[in-house]
């Protein structure tokens, strides 16, 4: 069957719109936060976050709770605030309690699952939550709801507050000194990161979040120079690449959430190259 | 004040796009082809998020006629005395398998007449949804023609 044919009738199913709807939203909204994450020097805040999911989740399961969500998004934004707004004045610093957060939620998430799951496949549950295999079109049409929502709640966020977003990204000092509520502002970004990264969760899987929050805004840092400009171009790198890699996956049969990231770090090299060839 | 306007108004249109993108979000239904849900012709990914989709909600299958190529597995349950034979599928990390069950039209001595555990199979008949005893209910595939 021809490649067009082919993707025309994998378009027929739902499930495989509502990943493609799912993966651009929030392929959109961790490349807009990814910008200033990777300014902010919190690039690996992700990855600590995913786990921290991943950790509520297997809790989730182990209580049963219908809608996991209920657990996960609260436990993670709780997390967020702890390491976005606290990190310069408590003892443990920034990346350790980072790397402390992540390992640790992580290992006490396998543990759990491992001692109270009923689930007759925990490796492969655990596996797919690792990496998000195919969860991204396994999703049900409530799930697709609920990231709309949350999708748009953080573009409106983002939008209606991107000049003081910008401030406390560049010098959160100047920006306390001018007038902006620097200490909200940090709460609520990491309120948008926390919400982005279990949402993220479902489109790679929690292991590979990170790069979804990376890569788009540093291969958009290798061209361009001005704030706006690098968001714009990490947004459209961002989609195109979740788009292309759901749609290689589909077609080739290779797992949605590493080919997703394949595609990013391929986009990151053609930007490196371009920037290279660039400045000669 | 009216850029603001502006972004509200972008982001409005943009919802409604993407919950109007789901609402007509319909299957592939039967198109009078004598395959309606043929897995065969998928890609893996596609084939383990099919699968899944009948797994979970085989209501919306029930009738239509299945075609799928996997793994063939059999099991026999020591309770009901019954073997189960089985058509099964991995995802692309290979760490999940999920199948189903399939009822042959014309039975068949196992293991004689039966492929060995872990050949290729492709399995056609009707899907269909058996609840047992105690409250456990599993999607079947009945009227199945195997070939390997």
């Amino acid at each position: 069957m021809p490649i067009i044919e082919k993707l025309a009738f994998y378009m027929e199913f739902p499930f495989v719109r509502y990943a493609i709807i799912v993966g651009v939203l929030i392929s959109l909204c961790s490349s807009l936060l990814g910008v200033t994450l990777v300014l902010k020097r919190y690039s690996y805040i992700g990855d600590g976050l995913s786990h921290v999911a991943f950790g509520a989740l297997a809790v989730a399961s182990i209580f049963k709770l219908t809608n996991n969500m209920l657990l996960i998004l609260p436990v993670t934004i709780v997390v967020a605030i702890l390491l976005l707004c606290t990190g310069k004045d408590t003892r443990i610093k920034g990346d350790a309690a980072v790397a402390m957060v992540s390992v640790g939620a992580l290992a006490i998430g396998y543990l759990l699952m491992n001692i109270f799951s009923s689930s007759a496949n925990i490796s492969g549950d655990v596996c797919t939550t690792l990496f998000g295999s195919t969860s991204i079109l396994t999703l049900k049409a409530s799930d697709v709801y609920l990231c709309v929502g949350l999708s748009v709640a953080v573009l409106a966020v983002f939008v209606l507050f991107y000049n003081k977003i910008f401030a406390i990204t560049f010098d959160e000092k100047f920006a306390q000194a001018t007038g902006v509520n620097a200490a909200l502002f940090n709460l609520l970004i990491a309120i948008i990161i926390a919400v982005i990264i279990v949402l993220a969760m479902n489109l790679v899987g929690a292991l590979l979040v990170s790069a979804l929050v990376v890569f788009p805004a540093l291969s958009a840092m290798r061209v361009f120079k001005s704030f706006f400009t690098v968001t714009v171009a990490a947004a459209t790198i961002s989609v195109v690449c979740s788009l292309a890699g759901i749609l290689v996956a589909i077609l080739a049969g290779t797992p949605v959430g590493s080919t997703i990231v394949a595609m990013d770090i391929v986009a990151f090299f053609g930007f490196y190259i371009t920037s290279f060839i660039r400045s000669r | 004040m009216s850029k603001s306007f502006l972004k509200i108004a972008l982001l409005v249109v943009f919802s409604i796009f993407c919950s109007s993108s789901i609402c007509v979000a319909k299957g592939p239904d039967g198109s009078g082809n004598k395959v309606d849900v043929d897995l065969a012709k998928m890609s893996g990914t596609m084939v383990y998020a099919q699968v899944y989709q009948m797994v979970m909600d085989p209501r919306k299958f029930i009738g239509k006629q299945i075609r799928m190529k996997g793994i063939f597995s059999s099991y026999f349950d020591d309770e009901t005395k019954r073997r189960f034979y089985g058509c099964v599928i991995q995802d692309a990390l290979a760490c999940c398998s999920q199948g189903l069950a399939f009822e042959l039209s014309k039975p068949r001595k196992y293991p004689k007449e039966y492929p060995a555990e872990g050949a290729e199979i492709t399995i056609e008949g009707t899907f269909d949804y058996e609840e047992v005893e105690d409250g456990v209910s599993f999607p079947i595939i009945k009227n199945a023609e195997m070939r390997y």
